[in-house]
Order: structure tokens, then sequence, then C-alpha cells
């Protein structure tokens, strides 16, 4: 909480107490004119600093929402205008979709391709492997022989080529990863956002609270009650919650323990 | 063996794809989620069924459960590949009738040894 809310706040409750020993007075001298008239200033009092204080949680999101950019993103996705910075932020999570996305789709790809590459490689030199074995134990035929020389030429030529297709698919499975950079930036800042935007939300449930124990208003509190049916993505900080398993092994251990 | 790749991700539906590949089943179909993979289960000429947990529509307990429950589909095997590790989510799996639960991110390693075990078990009961 600012230091200035809390100094209004502090004013309200001083004013509170002031007006509190004021009524009573009032009230023991048969002025309940006055004595009405403190009660409306202390109501009148309890809504402006309410009011005040949403005004300035108001300002403060707004300008924290205003303020939110991704000076490094612009440069690659350009300049988003006039849209609302939360718009904005949901269209750069697309944006990591896609790039992940497109990223994983590319890598596979490389990898598709140079499958087949490594195994014609590898049929090819088991091939030539047996026929080698035999030219060392002398088995060949001079035929054999030259047939031989000639595959190995052409063996060698392969494996050229193969390695050098083989580079340049690991070259760009390399290049491909560059979107953990560019996602990461665009993550750091939407969680910026959302850290400063909490922290506003914060300050705000604070306000609210105390001018609810000052207003003597109560709220009942529901317990969110999340559906397992529905799924809660991946684990996040697993290690802090018994409720979630670590590892394959220990989803292993509790399915056995369950006679699987 | 026909085997049906359920997940809203197409690249890890790609994944799985590959890896059972590996492994040397080839003939896959893919659906994003249940709602999705039901009408493929129900033309009857699916063998297994490898499904995610967490989707948009029909989730993959939602799925597993559909399966269950119908009378044609109801041996079909059942393989969960998913995020979703609560205790409680593995134990609503089992009750439901899931034959093997893989955890993501996974190994091709345990995905291989999850797809043995249950044809193991399978051969094992006929």
């Amino acid at each position: 909480m600012s230091d200035s809310s809390k100094l209004r706040l502090g004013e309200f409750e001083a004013q509170v107490k002031d007006g509190a020993v004021d009524l009573i007075n009032r009230i023991e001298t048969g002025d309940f004119a006055g004595a009405i008239k403190v009660i409306q200033d202390l109501s009148e009092a309890r809504h402006n600093n309410f009011y005040n204080e949403v005004g300035y949680l108001t300002r403060s999101l707004h300008d924290a929402i205003r303020d939110f950019k991704v000076d490094s993103v612009d440069q690659i996705v350009g300049q988003v205008e006039g849209a609302s910075k939360i718009t904005d932020a949901t269209d750069r999570l697309n944006y990591v979709i896609d790039m992940t996305n497109s990223a994983a789709n590319t890598t596979m790809d490389m990898v598709d391709s140079s499958v087949p590459v490594a195994s014609q490689l590898q049929d090819q030199a088991r091939d030539l492997r047996k026929d080698w074995g035999r030219l060392i134990q002398r088995d060949l035929t001079p035929a054999e022989f030259r047939e031989l020389y000639k595959r190995i030429d052409v063996f060698l030529q392969t494996t050229d080529e193969s390695a050098t297709t083989l580079h340049a698919n690991l070259n760009a499975i390399l290049l491909e990863q560059g979107y953990q950079d560019l996602t990461g930036q665009v993550i750091t800042r939407v969680t910026e956002l959302i850290r400063d935007v909490e922290e506003k939300l914060v300050h705000l449930v604070a306000v609210a609270g105390r001018v609810d124990s000052i207003s003597g208003m109560e709220h009942e509190s529901e317990d969110a009650e999340i559906d397992d049916t529905k799924g809660h993505g991946p684990a996040i900080n697993s290690d802090n919650n018994p409720e979630v398993l670590n590892s394959q092994d220990e989803v292993d251990d509790l399915l056995s323990s369950l006679g699987f | 063996m026909k085997i049906l790749i359920v997940d809203d991700f197409s690249t890890m539906r790609r994944i799985i794809k590959n890896l059972l590949r590996d492994l040397g089943f080839t003939n896959t179909v893919e659906a994003d989620d249940g709602t999705t993979a039901l009408p493929i289960l129900q033309t009857g000429t699916i063998d297994f069924l490898v499904t995610d947990w967490n989707m948009p529509g029909m989730t993959g307990i939602e799925l597993l459960r559909s399966v269950r429950a119908d009378e044609k589909l109801k041996t079909i095997p059942v393989l969960m590949v998913t995020a979703e590790a609560k205790r409680d989510q593995i134990i609503a799996a089992a009750q439901a009738g899931v034959n093997g639960y893989v955890v993501k991110p996974f190994t091709a390693v345990a995905l291989k040894e999850k797809i043995e075990k249950i044809f193991e078990r399978i051969d094992a009961g006929k």
C-alpha cells in the first residue's frame, strides 16, 4: 500500500475516532441534531475515502497497463497502435504459441529428413562391412574385389554428401532454437505486467478490506474448487505440492500400489 | 494394428506418431480432442487409443469413461500421455480403467515400456 493511501486511511480512522467521541458527547448533552450531523459527516468521509482510493487505484492500474510495452518484439512483429495493452499481451502470447509451434515443426521436419539419410548410411556401411570382412579373410574373387573397390568409392561419396545434409539439418535445428530467446523476452514482459497488475489488485483488496472493517461490511468467502476432470496443465513447482507426483517412477509406484 | 492419437497440440501428436513409427506402429490416425475422437473410435477400426488429458471440448478422462461405457469400445486398450500428475487424477484414471499412464515430458523409452507392458497383459489375458 502506498504511503499516501496509508496516510489517507490514517486520517479517516482518526476522523472516525474523533467523530465517535463528539457523537457521544452530543448525545449525552441532548444535541441530537448535532449528533445526526456527525453521523452524516462520518458517512460522507467514509464514501469520499473509498472513492478516492478506488480512483487512485484505477489510475495506478491504468498507468501500469498503459506502460506495458515489449520493445524487442515490437521490432519483429511491428508496433501495435491504439490496441488495449491486455489485448496486446494476448497477441504476444499467441505469438509465443506460433513461434514455438513453428520451431517444433521445423525441427521435426529436419529430423524427418535426417532419419532416412542416417538409415541409408547405416545400411550401406553394414553391406560394405560384410564384404570388407570377406576381403580381410582373403575370401573375395578378383571380380568381387573390383566391384567392392567401386562400391567403396560410391560409399565415400555418399558419406560426404550425407554428412553435408546432416550438417545442414543440424544447423537448421540449432537455429530454430532461437525462438527461446524471443519467446522468453515476450513471456518475461507479460509476467511483469501480470505481477504489476496483481500488486495493484492486492492493494485494492487490502484497501477494500480496511474499508470493510471500518464500515462493518462482511463478505462470505468462497473456496474455489478446481475440477480435476478439466485438467490443470503441467505442474509448476511440483516439489512443493505433495498432491503432485514428480516423475514417471512415482506414477508407476502409485499405479502398482493400486494393483496395476 | 491401428492406433488413434488424441492430443490438442499437433506437435505432440507428431512426436507420438514418430515414436510409434519407430516402435513399428505405422498405422496411426489423429484427433484433436475427445469430441472428434469418439466418431473415429465408433467406426470400429481402432485397436489402440493414446490420449492426452487436458483438451478443449471433451477431455481425455471423459473420453476414457465414454469408451469404457460403450459396449463396442470398452475393451480397447487406452494409454494416457499427459502433463496431469496429481495423485487424485491418476487414481481417477486408474478407476476409469486406463491401461497405462505416461506423464509429460516423457522419454521414448517410457512410452515403449508402457506400450509393451499393455500388450504383454493383453496377450497374457487371452
